[in-house]
């Protein structure tokens, strides 16, 4: 515990992660219409959804692992 | 001999990568399922106007018996289910593709999307079984839910796999060698999916989907609360059990060829481990929880411990719901508004899961998976009756006791994912408590010695 508190903790990586991720959700609901027609127009269509799901994996992914570093939620130190 | 699993994993995977260039040449979805945006509607003569996705081609359909007049509406993407056993162009169903996001809706996904998260990351699979039901209910078409969920499962999955792999608990060989019979697995099983909605439409589809809920959950899962109470009893203080009778045999089997798995520390014929992987894909396409088996193989006939199972199932998980992702988009199915809700807690969620692993026992996942997987057998065993009687299997149910059931079914899946959120949050939160008790004990200790 103590040598947690003693780390630096994410915060500057949070709030860019978060930031670059909250933007994405607001670019995709705002052009809701647009994103899902061509999004499900099917054969190699297919890589707009697929790819979009691998970029929210990473941007909104590692804003959750650092989140969760920020709150102190870690694991367990062997 | 290395080579020659090299070989036969290689070609394994190169049969669906064969499907998918086809598919992408031009397959595209069934031939009694249309998408498209109904550009007229003709009362007098019965009759639509659609205008088909992909091609922009106008066709005339004639609205059949089971349309609902409020799905048909002008200008919305629709998706259109044909009824060849009434005649040429007969619409069956008529679904709405994209529902209204409303507030309420949004809620229900984050929601969901959290809990899931939180399960899949603790037992390596979970989550699906409410997921798209609720989806369902809030409006998506089946294929719609089915597809987005896949689509928000493999960022999930794979951002649990690397959690749980720096943890040191996925054994990335046996992931990848599941996973690859797994996806054959899958093809077969969205294969029976889709004849059986094209035979027997929604309601076929729904019994056949339920029958093999129960089914499965029911034996497996109780299989595994029997073993999960057998350790809980007898050894608190096990951090690993052994591996199973049929495991053992499993393991003698010295059929080539033989493959080492370092992580599950077992060497094992890698004839025992294809027809895992097959039923996991197969579960996986027509249930979406292929873990519930996955899990349960790895640890009963393979051998490997609840804790290096349930984190190589999120290896698995990740690789076939990309490959699975790919084979419904390729269809045009998914929602990727529903996905990306979904990944917005989910992907927190199932990094909380994946962490809480360090702080409990073995025994502790397997008590999460069997109460999850025998509570929503109750949920789907609730609505068998209806579908039975829908099919004129069994006599009709009164109206009252089909809302009964219908409600029962519903609560039990709350209590299915709350029960299974309420375990592994509990044992999570209990052992991190005992972790900083015990890191202060030696802070103490080592100022005392000081």
């Amino acid at each position: 515990m103590a040598t947690q508190q003693n780390k630096t903790k994410p915060y500057l990586s949070t709030v860019i992660f978060g930031a670059i991720s909250i933007s994405f959700y607001v670019l995709l609901f705002t052009n809701e219409k647009l994103v899902t027609e061509t999004f499900t127009r099917g054969g190699i269509y297919t890589l707009y959804p697929v790819g979009t799901a691998f970029l929210f994996s990473f941007i909104h992914g590692a804003f959750a692992s650092n989140l969760l570093s920020v709150l102190g939620i870690e694991a367990k130190k062997k | 001999m290395k080579r020659l699993v090299i070989a036969v994993l290689f070609s394994l995977f190169l049969l669906p990568l064969a499907s998918i260039v086809f598919a992408a040449g031009g397959a595209g979805p069934d031939k009694s399922m249309m998408k498209g945006v109904i550009t007229k509607i003709n009362p007098e003569s019965g009759t639509i106007v659609l205008q088909k996705d992909a091609t922009g081609e106008l066709k005339t359909l004639i609205i059949g018996e089971k349309v609902k007049p409020e799905t048909i509406r002008l200008n919305k993407k629709v998706l259109v289910m044909l009824d060849h056993d009434a005649g040429e162009n007969v619409v069956k169903d008529i679904s709405i593709m994209f529902m209204d996001m409303t507030l309420k809706k949004l809620l229900s996904l984050l929601t969901i999307g959290l809990v899931g998260g939180i399960l899949s990351g603790f037992i390596g699979s979970g989550g699906a079984f409410v997921l798209t039901p609720a989806m369902m209910s809030l409006g998506a078409p089946g294929a719609v839910a089915v597809a987005s969920n896949m689509c928000h499962k493999f960022p999930k999955a794979m951002i649990g796999t690397y959690k749980r792999w720096k943890y040191g608990q996925v054994d990335l060989k046996l992931a990848a060698t599941m996973a690859t019979t797994a996806i054959i697995g899958v093809q077969i099983g969205v294969m029976i999916q889709k004849y059986i909605l094209n035979k027997w439409g929604n309601d076929g589809s729904n019994l056949y989907v339920s029958a093999m809920f129960v089914i499965v959950l029911v034996l497996v899962g109780g299989y595994v609360a029997y073993d999960a109470y057998k350790l809980s009893k007898g050894g608190k203080d096990k951090t690993e059990q052994t591996a199973s009778t049929l495991a053992l045999a499993m393991q003698k089997i010295n059929i080539p060829p033989m493959m080492n798995f370092k992580v599950a520390k077992v060497r094992i014929s890698a004839w025992v481990t294809i027809p895992v992987g097959l039923a996991t894909g197969m579960l996986a396409a027509t249930i979406a929880v292929g873990g519930f088996i996955g899990v349960p193989g790895m640890i009963y006939v393979i051998g490997a411990s609840a804790m290096v199972a349930s984190a190589t199932e999120l290896g698995i998980a990740f690789i076939m719901g990309l490959w699975g992702s790919i084979q419904w988009g390729l269809s045009g199915l998914i929602d990727i508004r529903l996905s990306v809700l979904l990944l917005a807690t989910s992907l927190i969620g199932v990094q909380v899961g994946a962490l809480g692993t360090t702080y409990v026992k073995d025994y502790v996942i397997k008590i999460t998976m069997a109460a999850t997987m025998l509570i929503v057998a109750v949920s789907r065993g609730a609505l068998l009756p209806g579908y039975l009687a829908k099919f004129g299997l069994v006599g009709q149910i009164s109206p009252s006791t089909a809302a009964f059931l219908e409600s029962l079914s519903f609560w039990a899946l709350v209590a299915a994912l709350g029960t299974a959120g309420f375990i592994s949050t509990g044992a999570m939160v209990k052992g991190m408590i005992a972790d900083r008790q015990e890191a202060k004990l030696n802070i103490i200790a080592e100022a005392d010695r000081a």
